[in-house]
């Protein structure tokens, strides 16, 4: 327990330094897996550039990846609860936490995130699912609009 | 301070809503198509469809029927079990591919990779996917007008038939095996891709003296199967027609097969052949399950405590779900799931359907399949095809990448996600 906990440093688009330990990051993130291991990160100097993700995004990365670092072995109801908990935001706070696990590659949140939008969409009517995601500029001309709610009435 | 929403399309680079897409379940993905254009095209992608068959997570099993007037119902069995009571997600009706044709005369005969085998009258055929609409017309005149018979009528006429898609060439071939009256054998083969009959009466086993009374095969691993009885044999066997060998082979049923019983008939479950009969004796229903592919010592019996039992499909859960055959109450089906490791129990549920006296058949995975790939003329006329075209080169190379990746691991769910790289350029690159 005596020695120090390891460290490495991750910086927002908007340049704001995060230090994270490195166990967690590596636990979680194939991405700085591999950085740690192929020793392109210099644990003196080096911070993890990650440009496009904001801080406020990054936060919640560092937090999921904390989180299941330190009670992966909690019981299953609780962990999901916690998820559940943690992806309460709005729908912009959804994409950004998904490019972010995405450019992370950090599985378990991608699974997490996906199951959760496919959730949103799944038995949903068509206007539903355009205001969920709020598709104002649907591509389809008037026409093939009009044509599309003709025959699929049900669908709408 | 409320930030304003954006849409999910302004954000999210176009690889990571492939892959959101990819994750629902394949009954959801028809009306999702109505959505944007963005979503039409990835959906409608051939490419698209094949990813999604072999790698979406939960398959849907569906019975399909043909109702009154141009409708067919599809009744999801996995939904009809599931703790979601909602009929709409359970039942649901499409429209016949054929509007003017009178739809009396529309049988169903098999099914493959989620199309539908349709009969018409006069003599010819359709394959149809229920759930995009993608169909095409096929005649069998040729066979006719060869066949000595007035008016050779496929469900009835051939001693086999059958219908499945040959993955090394990417093509349906319908299969038909007939007789003259002089007892000369055929074995025709339509292939859709270069719509053309084949004849390979030569890989017909000799001599073909066999009954079958369920003519109709049906597809698995890459080939067709039916169940016969050889005339001078007191043995059951299965012949499989391979499609991409071209060439038959026979497995046998179980030794322990009584032959006092009525008629075993094949069936699917869960990617495994079945045979299955009714036990008047112990008041079951018996079903062999070949558990590994031509493996003769791993059929398996299971017994149903249920006589009248037919097996349609297994559940996600590996449970099996079947009908049960009621006398009495014709207005109803009633659907069983029976519980296979726990000595199993049965739950219940009817479900009323409107038109009994319809051919039911289970379409073993419902997909969003189409035959723009086989690239003849298709009578699937809905709108977009031009932006489908369009953006399956930009979205090609991204597929391809994943196809691989996907391929070599299980755990595909995961590698989905993880094999696509995004970063900062690709965010502004949305509007393709």
């Amino acid at each position: 327990m005596g020695s120090p906990v390891k460290k490495i440093m991750l910086c927002s688009s908007e340049k704001e330094i995060f230090s994270v330990e490195e166990q967690v990051m590596v636990q979680h993130s194939v991405i700085i897996n591999n950085m740690i291991e192929d020793g392109s990160y210099n644990h003196e100097e080096s911070k993890i550039p990650l440009d496009c993700v904001d801080s406020k995004t990054l936060k919640k990365v560092i937090d999921y990846c904390t989180h299941h670092t330190h009670h992966h072995n909690d019981n299953q109801e609780d962990l999901e609860a916690w998820d559940a908990q943690f992806l309460n935001v709005d729908s912009n706070g959804l994409y950004d936490l998904l490019m972010a696990a995405n450019y992370l590659e950090i599985r378990n949140l991608l699974d997490l995130i996906y199951g959760t939008i496919k959730n949103m969409i799944k038995g949903k009517k068509i206007d539903e699912i355009r205001r969920i995601f709020n598709i104002k500029d649907h591509g389809f001309t008037p026409e093939e609009e009009e044509q599309n709610r003709k025959e699929y009435p049900h669908f709408y | 301070m409320k930030q304003e929403q954006k849409s999910i399309h302004d954000i999210l680079p176009v690889e990571l809503i492939h892959i959101i897409l990819l994750r629902v379940p394949a009954k959801h993905l028809a009306s999702l198509r109505c959505v944007s254009k963005l979503w039409y095209s990835l959906i409608s992608d051939p490419h698209f469809a094949e990813l999604h068959f072999h790698h979406s997570p939960a398959s849907s099993n569906a019975l399909i029927f043909i109702q009154k007037g141009s409708v067919a119902c599809l009744v999801y069995l996995d939904a009809l079990f599931s703790d979601d009571n909602d009929a709409s997600s359970q039942v649901k009706e499409v429209c016949l591919p054929l509007k003017k044709e009178p739809p009396s005369h529309l049988a169903v005969l098999g099914s493959c990779r989620g199309f539908v085998l349709l009969h018409g009258h006069p003599e010819f055929l359709v394959l149809w996917n229920p759930l995009t609409g993608s169909s095409r017309r096929i005649s069998y005149s040729d066979i006719d007008s060869r066949s000595e018979y007035n008016g050779f009528r496929l469900p009835y006429s051939p001693q086999l038939y059958g219908f499945g898609y040959d993955a090394s060439r990417d093509d349906y071939l319908v299969v038909v095996a007939w007789s003259q009256w002089e007892r000369q054998d055929h074995f025709d083969c339509l292939s859709l891709r270069t719509n053309s009959w084949i004849y390979l009466d030569t890989a017909l086993p000799k001599p073909l003296r066999i009954f079958a009374h369920q003519p109709c095969g049906l597809f698995l691993n890459g080939a067709i199967h039916w169940l016969v009885f050889p005339v001078k044999a007191y043995s059951v066997a299965i012949f499989i027609f391979d499609l991409k060998e071209r060439a038959f082979s026979t497995i046998y049923a179980p030794e322990q097969l009584p032959c006092s019983y009525s008629y075993p008939n094949l069936a699917l479950l869960g990617g495994c052949l079945a045979l299955y009969y009714h036990n008047d004796d112990s008041y079951s229903t018996d079903i062999w399950v070949m558990k590994e592919y031509k493996v003769h010592s791993s059929w398996t019996l299971y017994q149903i405590p249920c006589l009248y039992f037919r097996p349609l499909c297994l559940s996600n859960n590996g449970d099996i779900i079947g009908e049960q055959f009621l006398w009495d109450k014709v207005e109803k089906r009633r659907f069983l799931i029976y519980n296979v490791g726990e000595l199993l129990p049965r739950v219940k549920y009817s479900c009323s359907v409107y038109n009994i006296s319809s051919t039911m058949l289970c379409i073993q995975r419902v997909s969003c399949h189409s035959l723009v790939t086989l690239r003849i003329r298709i009578t699937r006329s809905r709108r977009g095809r031009k932006t489908a075209i369009k953006f399956t080169k930009n979205v090609l190379n991204n597929l391809m990448s994943l196809k691989v990746s996907i391929t070599k691991d299980s755990n595909k769910e995961r590698e989905l996600g993880a094999n696509i790289q995004v970063n900062s350029s690709t965010h502004g690159e949305k509007n393709i």
